[in-house]
């Protein structure tokens, strides 16, 4: 955890150093009369000082005074499931604007189902047909958003 | 005062006719149905629904889409409790107690405190609109931009202060939030900042795309991360007669909720997202008053009374700089400007002697529909609270195509699904190194003011930084912003002393 605390600090850093160096790039001025680049630049000097406070505070950090001390998220036992769905999220918006809203929404749901283990096709097909129906009828016919048609036209 | 008084009651009789109920009720339906869709805010109710009332009278299309403001606010607290999801800024706080309250089978209670208690801040701040408007939209005019910056940055010490274990890391997720609401035009000189020739980075990083990545799909993604058995462990169901608030819970609430009020229509008058400063001020004020603070962020009900006050509240004082002064200090109020001036409206000094019966009767439906919201929502507890019976394996695919429509909804952009998602990522990582997505998204919503408040003083001084504390009211929030700095610096030290001299 604690060795996590600290890469996690340093990544913080080095978005701070690269905020400061890409702001440098840009018109500073003076505090009179500021410049685009003045701003993000005291904001990525202040996250520097911050996440070296934090990096080297964790590494003085006793033993015993990290343990117990700030909760994480349970690991999963098999991440596999979760980059599915997160495969499965990141496919729906490549192909949202060609399949279009209905199909999209329903390929979407039926594959989050099935990764989440509803194995039986019937009832996932089910769920995801009247979903897809329901949100089609709900934010297209009824509160008339323009959504992507897609091949299928509706 | 008495004069107020007759104006107020002839403000009922106009709002109080059966075409403005008839409107009221619409729109308080129509915004809580609105509210409750992830992503589809009050900003995005109002503006959908501004040509529904083309056809209406100015004060009848102004309720309804007042109507609409409150419905939509309250839909969006539904969603923070049972999902985790924030409909707007302002609800983002009450993710915190409400949705652990429903984790532990409360949410029924949490909703309905929600009702109640932006029942009677409505009710109380209905008052303070009639008696104090005049003086107190003269004493919103004192704020130049150095006592805003200040304001905003003992906003987000306060917030840091009240959000996860540590002030280190809140800070630099809030400076993170900054950087990101730098992305886009420079608001003073209209330079592109970060956006490499990406046009749709040129209007900056959408509130929106980051409040449901990093509460709704993060919060999404922490669940399918878990193994089989949490997932179908579920939370744990109320039963029936837990649905509503005990007498315990409403003894609890009761002073969050005039504590909320009071501090919510303070702020709610001050340039700036009222709303956001008032839920975030009214549960650091909560945690600090309570006897059991360490029960904050665990459930608490008094985390998800006082702020929801707090945020009605606010909604109701920030209609006066907006009638008075003309001038919107929040996204939803600047589209109801909108709407007031397509009806022919001009909101200003002289909006209350000319629209006389416009101004009185709005702030009368205000009432009114705060009382529809609250003989609607109750009933509706359960049936909201049902939701959460669905299975968490057929619920999270639902949660997640939600979230990806009221996403696209927003500027009909696919790249704001991709800024979802990976704000989504980023929430699940947060949540693993136990980092608080709070203030990354205030900061991000008022990065920009922040930095236009910063930039405006030192033009006024000349780049003299004494500009921050030559005046009165900044160095009064300087100086708190100070204090709240030191405690926990002085809370270590004194309890190491402590621990010296026992050994």
């Amino acid at each position: 955890m604690k060795r996590d605390e600290i890469i996690v600090g340093v990544v913080i850093f080095i978005f701070g150093a690269v905020t400061t160096v890409l702001s440098l790039r840009m018109h500073i001025g003076t505090f009179r009369t500021a410049g685009a680049g003045m701003f993000p630049l005291l904001l990525g000097i202040l996250l520097m000082v911050l996440s070296s406070t934090f990096v080297s505070k964790k590494f003085f950090q006793g033993k015993g005074e990290q343990a117990g001390k700030e909760a994480s998220i349970e690991s999963s036992e098999s991440p596999m499931q979760l980059i599915l769905f997160l495969g499965t999220m990141i496919l729906a918006a490549l192909f949202f604007n060609r399949l279009g809203y209905p199909l999209t929404s329903f390929l979407l749901v039926l594959g989050l189902l099935r990764i989440l283990g509803i194995k039986r096709w019937g009832l996932n097909i089910l769920i995801s047909v009247v979903t897809a129906a329901g949100s089609y009828f709900l934010f297209i016919k009824w509160l008339d958003i323009p959504m992507p048609k897609g091949w299928i036209g509706i | 005062m008495i004069e107020s008084l007759q104006h107020l009651m002839n403000g009922f009789a106009i709002a109080g006719t059966i075409q403005n109920l008839l409107y009221c009720l619409i729109g308080c339906i129509v915004g809580t149905l609105i509210g409750v869709l992830p992503g589809i805010g009050p900003i995005a109710g109002i503006a959908l629904l501004i040509p529904a009332t083309f056809g209406l009278d100015p004060t009848s299309a102004i309720i309804m889409l007042a109507g609409i403001y409150y419905g939509a606010m309250y839909g969006g607290s539904t969603t923070s409790i049972l999902l985790n999801v924030p409909g707007e800024t302002a609800s983002v706080i009450t993710c915190i107690d409400g949705y652990r309250m429903a984790q532990k089978g409360r949410a029924g209670p949490a909703l309905a405190i929600v009702a109640i208690g932006s029942f009677i801040a409505g009710t109380i701040s209905i008052f303070g609109l009639v008696f104090l408007a005049p003086p107190l939209a003269e004493a919103a005019l004192a704020f130049g931009p150095p006592e805003y910056f200040s304001l905003m940055v003992f906003g987000f010490i306060v917030l840091s202060n009240v959000t996860g274990k540590s002030l280190v890391k809140s800070l630099m997720m809030a400076v993170i939030g900054l950087i990101i609401g730098t992305i886009g035009l420079d608001p003073v000189t209209g330079d592109a900042r970060f956006t490499y020739g990406s046009v749709s980075l040129l209007g900056g990083i959408e509130f929106v795309a980051v409040a449901i990545g990093l509460f709704g799909i993060g919060e999404v993604l922490v669940n399918v991360n878990q193994s089989s058995e949490l997932l179908d462990q579920g939370v744990i169901m109320p039963r029936l007669r837990e649905l509503y608030p005990s007498l315990q819970d409403l003894r609890k609430s009761m002073g969050a909720i005039l504590r909320g009020t009071v501090s919510g229509f303070g702020i709610g008058l001050v340039p700036g997202p009222a709303p956001v400063i008032a839920t975030y001020s009214s549960y650091m004020i909560e945690r600090r008053v309570s006897k059991h603070p360490e029960e904050f962020g665990q459930g608490a009900i008094e985390g998800v009374a006082g702020p929801e006050s707090a945020n009605n509240a606010a909604c109701q004082a920030a209609f006066i700089p907006l009638f008075v002064l003309g001038i919107p200090f929040a996204p939803p109020t600047a589209i109801l400007l909108g709407a007031l001036l397509i009806h022919g409206v001009s909101p200003g000094p002289l909006m209350i002697s000319q629209h006389a019966g416009l101004f009185w009767g709005v702030i009368a439906s205000m009432y009114i529909g705060n009382f529809v919201l609250l003989i609607l929502n109750l009933p509706l507890v359960p049936l909201f609270a049902n939701i959460l019976r669905i299975p968490k394996r057929i619920l999270l695919p639902l949660v997640i195509l939600f979230c990806l429509t009221g996403m696209y909804t927003v500027n009909n952009s696919v790249f704001d699904i991709w800024v979802m998602f990976l704000f989504g990522a980023m929430g699940f990582l947060m949540r693993k190194w136990a980092y608080e997505g709070a203030p990354l998204l205030l900061a991000l919503v008022l990065g920009p003011k922040l930095e236009v408040a910063f930039r405006q003083s030192l033009m006024i001084s000349h780049g003299d930084f004494g500009a921050f504390i030559n005046r009165p009211i900044s160095l009064a929030f300087l100086l708190a912003t100070l204090l709240f700095l030191m405690v926990p610096i002085f809370r270590i030290f004194f309890k190491k002393l402590r621990k010296g001299g026992v050994a």
